[in-house]
């Protein structure tokens, strides 16, 4: 039996060559095992993050006060963004799916600073940290218990923010903290890609995911600084008063907004260009065929990447900003739409005269590609001025984004882990169980967030906790969904933990698919990767009749086709 | 890849030193600048200097001239903050409502300036 | 001490051609491209803050004059000429690494140590200055709508310039911690003549440092000198 990379005592560690099992992964610099701690971690807040969520559509299901008050909400809808955002999906699927897949993608033995990337692990648990600090803040006025976290939305606009007694401070700390530890890894991402590809692997040779990892990391690097140092200016302000976003010293609220959208909105692209990557990764496997347009899919990524950062400003229409800004804009953000619909057009084209294998990997790609759809179109609706007018602030825009959020980056990174699966643990989950597990995930999103598209367009405001009585049914109906999407998650992380102990063996390369990361002896894979790192002569997409075209000898990582 | 090639040590050096004068050069136009010549497009030539100076810094001290990747990750990223720039002061200029808001309006926003204050 | 020399794998082609593989350990370039790419966040960090300066400047041009005409040019320059120096420094001192006299190096890494305290403490004399006559933050003359108060682009100005030369000041304070431990890895025989790409990075950081200053100094120092204003009156 060889040794994988989850044995005892197969892992290099930072600091000496520890005996026990605990330390070996609290000090692995591993790429694989870093990667599946940030998993574990990640999961863990989101379903915290979720269950604020429950509590929220619980409290909306009627209208009226039931069992949140309009301030507890107020916090309430900022943890959700707050985790959601900064612990869950920022990290995202570059900490969990870089970190395990890439440099396997690219013959690669590791990242190119394995040390750096093990601390950066650990600073964004210490992100983590500080973040739930910010959560038990809990102070006694009056004699009353008063929960102290902060009100202000994930988006702490000013003023709100700086003259809000809440605890703002910690959170905004923990924030940059959880940028920082973003930063390192697309430097770490971003060196490893340029230095570590196997010899002959130019960038036209690596796999979609890579280019989708390598365009993320541009973005985790040069836009988040922006926020960085917006939020210490935030810090500043309220400790400090030096002014900057104060109107009562002459600071403009809507240099915060400025400031704080040219990363947040980078920020979503840098969500869903790793997404868009693992999407194509499964629909050539289970389509047995070449993807179709690679050149214009990888170039795509870069674009998105560049035009993401020259748009921010739509979402600040209803802000004040002048009307030529406002212009340029919505000019602007048109333009984004154009190497999105490449995509998926490239996408759709590949399925065409494809042998479609309907596993649960590629029932979540394609139910993507509905529910993706459905969040981009409707993102251009809002990237009109005269409409946004109306739509910006109400369930509209909250619709919009949980349909390209979760119906995206979420919904991707969930068929990324159910085609990974075999490769991370070398087992297999039950088969049924995932499919029944995506309907429900399917039906449920879209039970959910639907109607909130026609509450938000008939006026239903977000972030409110109370609404007038003509918009409860569409509540209601959302609430339904939100149990139906519930039960889909359980169900599905029930099959992952349950199979990962005892689920079946999975055979060499169970999806039949070409990228490197599978051309590995066993699964799981070695601690090093591949026996012998081989020579990239080929296109990582190459079927022949339905089968991959490149075969090799796994004890030399020659060629045998 | 081990370390780099050898190292010309007293060219090198000479070259250092040559740029500190330029740049030494550069600063006592700065400084005199104002007095002397352009004053009414004073910010944008002490921007200029420093862009100057900048380039010579970025080309000989931190070693980019002949850096292909390097160089154009600066590029990227320089042009990336020039867009920041451009788009938000064209913002900011065609502020419609400089007159009502509390901001910038002569009611709310005089004060006694520091330049009337000692000196 | 010379431990695990790492030798990079060889990958063969189908023509029998051998390729040396580029491993993460002994990468040069890499390293360089790294902290390359670390610097550039820097970059945009400090653009973002001379974009809310740029800010405040067009929305309150006179009142950023007037203001920055009443900062000691005199002390501002004697750091901008300090801080140039301490960065030749800083490269000899590399240069003298690289060439094997590491003896000099190190001597080189404490002038340029030694300038940055000298720098620091101008800034320290400066700020005190400007407290004793009311200007910083938390006194009255930063808040808004009071007797004191100072006009709003004022108020702007220099709450912007605490914040960035304290920013720029906490940076190199940053930067003689790494050089005390850069010193430190010498004298451990880490950093050599054949290996000194930590040196190499740390001297990278310095000239970001001043690279900053080279902007910050005029900014917020030299737009309002020469008794020049713009061609607007005092006052707003």
């Amino acid at each position: 039996m060889s040794k994988s990379y989850l044995d005892a005592g197969e892992t290099h560690c930072a600091i000496g060559h520890p005996k026990s099992v605990f330390w070996q992964w609290m000090l692995t610099v591993d790429h694989k095992r870093i990667g599946i701690m940030y998993a574990a971690v990640m999961f863990v807040f989101f379903f915290v993050a979720v269950f604020t969520a429950v509590l929220m559509r619980a409290e909306l299901f009627y209208h009226g006060p039931q069992i949140l008050d309009g301030d507890t909400f107020n916090q309430a809808f900022t943890l959700h963004g707050v985790i959601m955002i900064f612990l869950f999906i920022i990290p995202g699927i570059p900490a969990i799916f870089g970190n395990i897949v890439m440099p396997l993608m690219i013959g690669a033995k590791d990242v190119s600073f394995p040390r750096l990337n093990w601390f950066t692990f650990w600073l964004y648990i210490f992100g983590c940290i500080v973040a739930l600090t910010s959560l038990f803040n809990f102070s006694i006025t009056e004699g009353e218990l008063v929960f102290n976290f902060a009100d202000t939305g994930w988006t702490f606009y000013a003023p709100y923010s700086l003259n809000t007694g809440t605890n703002v401070v910690t959170t905004l700390v923990a924030a940059f903290i959880l940028g920082m530890a973003s930063i390192l890894t697309g430097v770490n991402f971003l060196v490893t890609i340029h230095r570590l590809r196997a010899p002959g692997m130019d960038f036209f040779k690596m796999p979609l995911f890579v280019w989708g990892i390598y365009a993320t990391a541009w973005i985790q690097l040069l836009a988040t600084p922006v926020v960085g140092i917006t939020l210490v200016l935030a810090i500043m302000e309220k400790y400090f008063g030096i002014g900057i976003f104060d109107p009562s010293r002459g600071g403009d609220p809507v240099l915060f907004q400025h400031l704080f959208w040219i990363y947040s909105h980078p920020a979503v692209y840098l969500m869903i260009l790793p997404a868009f990557g693992i999407m194509s990764e499964i629909i050539p496997a289970f389509s047995r065929r070449e993807i179709f347009g690679y050149r214009t899919i990888a170039l795509s990524s870069a674009s998105i990447a560049g035009i993401g950062y020259i748009v921010w400003g739509h979402h600040l229409f209803t802000s004040g900003m002048s009307d030529l800004a406002k212009t340029i804009f919505s000019f602007l953000t048109f333009f984004v739409a154009i190497p999105t619909g490449i995509k998926f057009y490239d996408w759709v084209a590949t399925l065409y005269k494809g042998k479609i294998v309907l596993k649960s990997p590629m029932l979540w790609a394609l139910g993507t590609i509905i529910t993706f759809a459905i969040g981009g179109l409707t993102g251009v609706t809002i990237a009109m001025v005269g409409s946004d007018i109306h739509l910006q602030d109400t369930y509209y825009s909250v619709a919009h984004f949980h349909y390209a959020i979760l119906g995206g980056v979420v919904f991707l990174l969930f068929a990324g882990m159910h085609y990974w699966f075999p490769l991370v643990t070398g087992k297999f989950y039950n088969e049924a169980t995932a499919k029944v597990a995506f309907y429900l995930n399917f039906i449920g999103i879209n039970v959910l967030w639907f109607p909130m598209f026609i509450a938000g367009y008939l006026g239903m405001p977000r972030r409110y906790f109370d609404y007038l009585p003509e918009f409860e049914i569409y509540h209601q109906v959302a609430g339904i969904g939100a149990l139906i999407l519930v039960a889909g998650l359980l169900l599905m992380f029930y099959n992952f933990i349950s199979s990962w102990k005892s689920g079946e063996k999975a055979p060499h390369n169970p999806w039949g698919a070409t990228t490197l990361e599978w051309h590995t002896e066993t699964l799981p894979p070695i601690l090093e990767n591949h026996t012998k790192v081989p020579y990239v002569d080929f296109n990582p997409y190459e079927y022949h009749h339905g089968q991959p075209k490149v075969k090799f000898d796994y004890k030399t990582m020659q060629r045998i086709d | 890849m081990a370390t780099n090639t050898e190292v010309d040590y007293a060219r090198e050096k000479k070259g250092y030193i040559n740029i500190l004068l330029g740049l030494l050069v550069l600063t006592a136009v700065t400084f005199i600048q104002p007095q002397l010549f352009l004053v009414e497009h004073n910010f944008a030539i002490q921007m200029l200097i420093g862009l100057a100076k900048a380039w010579l810094i970025l080309m000989y001290y931190m070693h980019l001239k002949g850096e292909k990747l390097i160089g154009a990750t600066v590029i990227f990223s320089v042009f990336l903050v020039i867009f920041f720039f451009v788009v938000v002061l064209l913002d900011v200029a065609n502020f419609q409502f400089g007159e009502n808001s509390h901001i910038t309006s002569e009611a709310t926003s005089a004060g006694k300036s520091v330049a009337d204050r000692h000196h | 001490m010379g431990g695990h020399e790492y030798v990079p794998e060889i990958a063969t082609d189908r023509n029998g051609v051998e390729h040396e593989v580029q491993g993460w350990q002994d990468d040069f370039f890499g390293g360089k491209l790294g902290f390359w790419l670390f610097m550039l966040t820097e970059v945009m960090m400090f653009g973002s803050m001379f974009l809310a300066l740029t800010y405040y400047f067009t929305l309150h041009h006179a009142d950023f004059i007037n203001a920055s005409s009443s900062l000691n040019r005199y002390l501002g320059g004697f750091n901008t000429v300090i801080l140039l120096i301490s960065a030749l420094t800083m490269g000899l001192g590399l240069l003298e690494m690289r060439a094997g006299n590491v003896k000099k190096a190190k001597l080189m890494i404490w002038a340029t140590i030694i300038f940055a305290v000298i720098f620091l403490g101008v800034k320290a004399v400066e700020w005190s200055a400007e407290y004793s006559h009311g200007i910083f933050l938390g006194l009255p003359a930063l808040q808004g709508g009071g007797a004191e108060s100072l006009p709003f682009g004022e108020i702007m100005f220099f709450g912007l310039y605490f914040t960035m030369t304290g920013l720029h000041g906490f940076h190199i304070i940053i930067g003689i911690g790494i050089m005390l431990w850069l010193l430190k890895r010498i004298n451990a025989g880490k950093v050599t003549k054949d290996h000194y790409i930590l040196h190499w990075n740390i001297a990278l950081y310095w000239d970001l440092v001043h690279l900053i200053w080279v902007f910050v100094f005029p900014y917020f120092y030299m737009i309002g000198a020469g008794d020049i204003t713009g061609g607007v009156g005092h006052g707003h």
